[in-house]
């Protein structure tokens, strides 16, 4: 009794001490980042690069923002952050709803090869980036989309699309036939079974859908470098622009800033809705 | 209004006959019982008749209109389902009220029904809650609720009572019973309980394998099973199927090493046939402690040495052993406490209300 109590300890501290070392590699960097983004360049080149700033200096933030050089032009991350709001927000919502009605009918109106459907829905989330980049660029090009905020938004729809009917297909699948049945009786169609009975349901896994689109989107860097235009460039681009355009020395606070910038939106999505995410994932086990 | 007639229907999935040509003819207002074991096609039959599930081939007829091709929301049919399908996220005035919103009915009437139908099953109080804030039978009566609202032709009901305590199912069963008789709605029920199918139907069709065994009031079914596996359903405790040589016109019965000869209705006509086994089926109350009071050729004493007794209360069932198969005994709770005791009993059988299978295909051969 004594040694298993003691045997139990040692392995919580093990545990503690591991979860401790892990979230420190993932905290240093942001760590670094943050406290650099506060100090003017002296005291970057001069200081030790974990101390603390020693004044909260918000010029980088500043430049950052409005005035920083991103190849050519010097309007800061701004613009390109709007950009990319114009790209996720759409993107999100579009794929979000198809998700749901995909997931809808696989799950509750099953026919003739709609298994195989799904396969190959699915199969659309192992298809990597790259391979698709000429064919899609040739049909953005054909549809007159090319270097647009709409052909964008097309492309991460459909790549997220299979993402999306996963989710929403696996959690309808918990909920019973008998209720699609009982409101068929009741004289709802398609449509009002799904607005009165599906989606009143459906919480939790549009807040995954959300979530994942929006970090999965937002965070795109290829398909944004290769499809956009000048005008049209997400804020990972432009940062990616940013970082590499040096006026004189490199500008390190500048850069953390910016980088802080673009990955804000993301963060704050995760803050306000993560609770949701984890519990959303597995609703649809539990309730099955 | 609601007659439903079924004709020569037949669902296949893949390769596999669910039905095999249901015939049934369902009078207007008849408290109709689908009986039989789970994969029998009860609950297919009950699905194609809501339009949930296509058929194969043949006809409903709901009415006398073909329906066979209508949608559910078409043919107006309600349903109680065994899980009670509430809406969730829906208060129980909404479930009620759900069907009514669905087909455009005006609010007022819409409010009214709701009022009247939840008085007439006395969930007033529960109104404004959700399902999963319900007990199973406050859910089980919402359920019937939300199908009563919409006063359809014909109400179907699937197991409904399948998931309540034993107690709440006995309530309930004869609440719908009384139901029925104030709505006077045609209903059709599934279930694969057959106290529910005696207590409730006007008339039973016992269905097995994709065909219906036999169709006929709880009396004929019980009395008058079509074939041994109509009589060993139903029934509780089930039918007696004794193995016996034939003997002229009578039956012959070995108990203790000795021989009985029992006198049998149609004796007669087994003699004629020259059967030389028959399969006799008598019901347990059929075989009990001797009573004076009846008496007659079909009545006999045989000697009966008793393993188990099981107290029943009103009566005690005991298990005993004639020609090598276990067979079972209605007695009074003080003829069993006596059989306990003393293990050799005399019993009296009483062969008047005995049926005779064939040995080999279980078919009916006195009827």
């Amino acid at each position: 009794m004594r040694a298993s109590t003691t045997s139990h300890k040692l392995y919580k501290t093990l545990f503690i001490t591991l979860l401790l070392a892990a979230a420190l590699v993932y905290l240093a960097p942001l760590y670094v980042m943050l406290t650099t983004s506060f100090k003017g360049i002296e005291e970057i080149r001069n200081g030790n690069i974990l101390a603390l700033p020693d004044s909260l200096n918000t010029s980088a933030w500043s430049k950052a923002w409005s005035s920083a050089c991103t190849g050519g032009d010097c309007y800061g991350l701004a613009p390109y952050f709007w950009n990319s709001m114009r790209i996720v927000l759409p993107a999100v919502l579009i794929s979000t709803v198809i998700g749901a009605l995909n997931g809808y009918v696989l799950s509750q109106w099953r026919f003739r090869g709609s298994n195989f459907l799904f396969g190959a829905l699915l199969f659309g989330c192992f298809i990597p980036f790259q391979v698709i980049l000429l064919p899609m660029a040739m049909l953005l090009a054909w549809l007159g989309l090319a270097n647009t905020v709409t052909g964008l938004v097309l492309v991460h729809v459909i790549y997220g699309v299979a993402f999306t009917t996963l989710f929403f297909r696996n959690y309808y699948v918990g909920i019973p036939t008998e209720l699609v049945r009982a409101a068929r009786l009741d004289g709802a169609g398609f449509f009002a079974i799904f607005r009165h009975v599906f989606l009143p349901l459906s919480s939790p896994i549009i807040v995954v859908s959300v979530i994942w689109q929006f970090t999965q989107i937002w965070n795109d860097f290829l398909f944004g470098v290769v499809y956009s235009g000048p005008g049209t460039q997400p804020i990972t681009v432009a940062l990616n622009n940013l970082v590499n355009t040096t006026m004189g020395g490199k500008e390190y606070n500048v850069d953390m800033a910016a980088a802080v910038i673009a990955a804000l939106p993301t963060l704050v999505v995760y803050l306000v809705a993560g609770k949701y995410f984890v519990r959303g994932l597995t609703a649809g086990a539990v309730k099955g | 209004m609601g007659s439903i007639k079924i004709q020569q229907l037949t669902k296949s999935f893949g390769d596999t006959e669910v039905l095999k040509g249901i015939d049934l003819d369902i009078k207007d207002g008849e408290f109709l019982i689908l009986v039989g074991p789970s994969g029998c096609g009860k609950s297919t039959l009950m699905n194609s008749i809501a339009g949930l599930e296509d058929v194969s081939s043949g006809d409903i007829l709901i009415d006398g209109n073909n329906v066979t091709d209508l949608s559910p929301k078409e043919r107006d049919i309600a349903m109680v389902f065994q899980s009670y399908a509430l809406y969730p996220t829906m208060s129980v005035s909404r479930n009620i009220s759900f069907g009514l919103e669905m087909r455009k009915v005006p609010k007022a009437e819409i409010e009214k029904t709701v009022a009247d139908v939840s008085q007439l099953l006395q969930i007033e109080h529960l109104l404004d809650r959700k399902p999963s804030a319900l007990s199973g039978g406050q859910r089980q009566r919402v359920a019937m609720g939300r199908a009563l609202a919409r006063n359809p032709r014909v109400f179907l009901f699937d197991e409904p009572l399948s998931n309540l305590d034993a107690k709440l199912r006995v309530e309930m069963r004869t609440e719908i019973k009384k139901l029925h008789k104030r709505l006077g709605t045609t209903i059709v029920y599934v279930t694969h309980d057959q106290v529910e199918a005696m207590t409730l139907a006007d008339r039973i069709a016992v269905m097995k394998d994709g065909q219906v065994q036999q169709f006929g009031t709880p009396y004929e079914i019980y009395n008058n099973p079509a074939n041994r596996f109509v009589a060993d359903f139903m029934g509780s405790p089930p039918m007696n199927f004794i193995e016996c040589v034939v003997l002229d016109d009578k039956l012959v019965i070995e108990s203790q090493g000795e021989k009985f000869e029992l006198h049998i209705k149609h004796g007669e006509r087994l003699k004629q046939a020259g059967v030389e086994t028959v399969i006799l089926g008598i019901r347990p109350e059929m075989i009990t402690e001797p009573k004076p009071h009846v008496a007659g050729a079909l009545v006999h004493s045989l000697p009966m040495q008793v393993d188990v007794t099981e107290p029943m209360g009103p009566d005690t069932i005991a298990f005993g052993q004639w020609n090598g198969t276990e067979i079972q005994a209605r007695l009074s709770p003080e003829a069993g406490v006596e059989a306990q005791a003393t293990g050799l009993i005399k019993v009296q059988v009483d062969t008047s209300k005995a049926v005779l299978f064939d040995a080999f295909s279980g078919a009916r051969i006195d009827a």
